[in-house]
């Protein structure tokens, strides 16, 4: 079937005149809707984006004068100590001084007498940055009956900087004593400046107090190396 | 012919409708037109008063005044740093000290230790005396750590003899930590 429509200028004409009337409203409702989807839908987008930023920028200005608060309000002189308590505690490098001293302080106090030990240094190229905790380990050979040895373990424990006994050996001639000295490099600090500051928490107030409970061996003399004293390797 | 048979509508009538329709028309478009402004001045007067202009100045401002506390605000971080991982590290120490000073304490007088070894998973101990009596305290003191799960969890007799030399008893136990 042919369905050609056939539409010559006098009909487009009478038909143009005839809907003439609703020819300028129609195209106003049709540019509305255009501008609606075109114009109106981003506009209302940009107004969430910018009440989102607002809210991200008043929470930002909200910790930033937090940290400022904190930052005013922290007395230097005590977290200086605190630092160097919390240093000692757990250096930032392999403090053989420290263990040494620690050691020596031990030896001195519980008056157990030691025999020559070694340090295992390790290999100092080595980045430390993986592990979770890096240790030296040693082991202490000690001339003293049970007594004495319970008594240098239970103060070592309790004496600065931080060490783990792994091992106690009492034989009936000697005995040993395998001890590791923990250490931390700090590593991960960036200058984030947006980030919360956070000031020491009643935790970690409670964490400084017991440890100034510790014995420090490092404010005493360091020994004067003898034949049966340490030796580093 | 009558005049009164006219199928179709009056042309006054079909007028008005027409020009009715127009008029609803007119009046959709116009207050469409002003409904949209009206929607973008509001949407755009609302994104000029929720701008974060004033608080990114005051940002500004509170960071110069950071910027001069960078020492302090270092310090904080290490004093951070240190209490987080000495925390972890007496959280998971295994105190062996306090170990030995228990098992010690359960010794009884008579009794002689010969020897003792306590790394992180077992105890082993030996010890003598000339009396029965004290080797039989001591293993009842351990069996009840045992029963009241103190310090360690079981109690293994490696060997008990009778040293015909030095005239005693000699008892060797192994034990596993509680820890």
């Amino acid at each position: 079937m042919n369905s050609k429509i056939n539409a010559d200028i006098k009909s487009i004409k009478f038909i143009f005149n005839r809907n003439k009337p609703y020819l300028l409203s129609s195209s106003i409702i049709f540019a509305c809707i255009i501008l609606f989807f075109q114009f109106i839908i981003p506009q209302f987008k940009t107004m969430l984006s910018a009440q989102k930023e607002l809210r991200e920028a008043s929470l930002r200005l909200e910790i930033l004068k937090e940290n400022l608060n904190i930052l005013t309000n922290t007395d230097e002189n005590s977290l200086d100590q605190q630092i160097k308590l919390l240093n000692q505690t757990l250096p930032l490098s392999k403090d053989f001084a420290a263990i040494l001293s620690s050691i020596y302080y031990v030896s001195s106090k519980t008056g157990v007498g030691l025999g020559s030990f070694s340090l295992r240094v390790g290999d100092l190229s080595k980045s430390e940055k993986n592990d979770k905790f890096p240790i030296i380990s040693l082991s202490v050979p000690v001339n003293s009956d049970v007594a004495g040895v319970n008594s240098f373990v239970a103060t070592i424990s309790k004496t600065l900087p931080l060490s783990e006994i792994t091992l106690i050996k009492i034989g009936d001639q000697t005995s040993t004593i395998n001890l590791s000295f923990y250490y931390k490099p700090l590593g991960g600090y960036s200058d984030n400046t947006g980030a919360r500051i956070n000031s020491i928490s009643q935790k970690g107030l409670a964490l400084i107090n017991k440890l100034k409970g510790f014995d420090n061996g490092f404010s005493d003399a360091m020994p004067i190396a003898t034949s049966s004293s340490f030796i580093i390797k | 012919m009558s005049a009164d048979i006219n199928l179709l509508l009056n042309k006054d009538e079909q007028e008005i409708k027409r020009l009715w329709r127009v008029k609803t028309l007119n009046f959709v478009a116009v207050m469409l037109l002003i409904g949209l402004g009206v929607i973008s001045l509001f949407i755009f007067l609302l994104i000029q008063v929720i701008s974060s202009s004033s608080i990114k100045k005051e940002q500004d401002d509170v960071l110069r005044k950071i910027s001069q506390f960078k020492n302090r605000e270092a310090k904080l971080f290490i004093q951070d740093n240190r209490i987080n991982n000495i925390t972890e590290i007496l959280a998971k120490r295994k105190d062996l000290s306090k170990v030995s000073s228990v098992l010690l304490a359960k010794i009884p007088n008579r009794l002689f230790v010969e020897s003792l070894t306590v790394d992180d998973k077992t105890v082993s101990m030996t010890t003598q005396s000339t009396s029965l009596l004290s080797i039989g305290e001591f293993i009842n003191n351990l069996t009840d750590m045992v029963r009241k799960k103190d310090t360690i969890k079981s109690l293994t007799i490696v060997t008990l003899v009778f040293d015909e030399t030095r005239n005693s008893y000699q008892v060797s136990v192994k034990s596993d930590l509680m820890l």
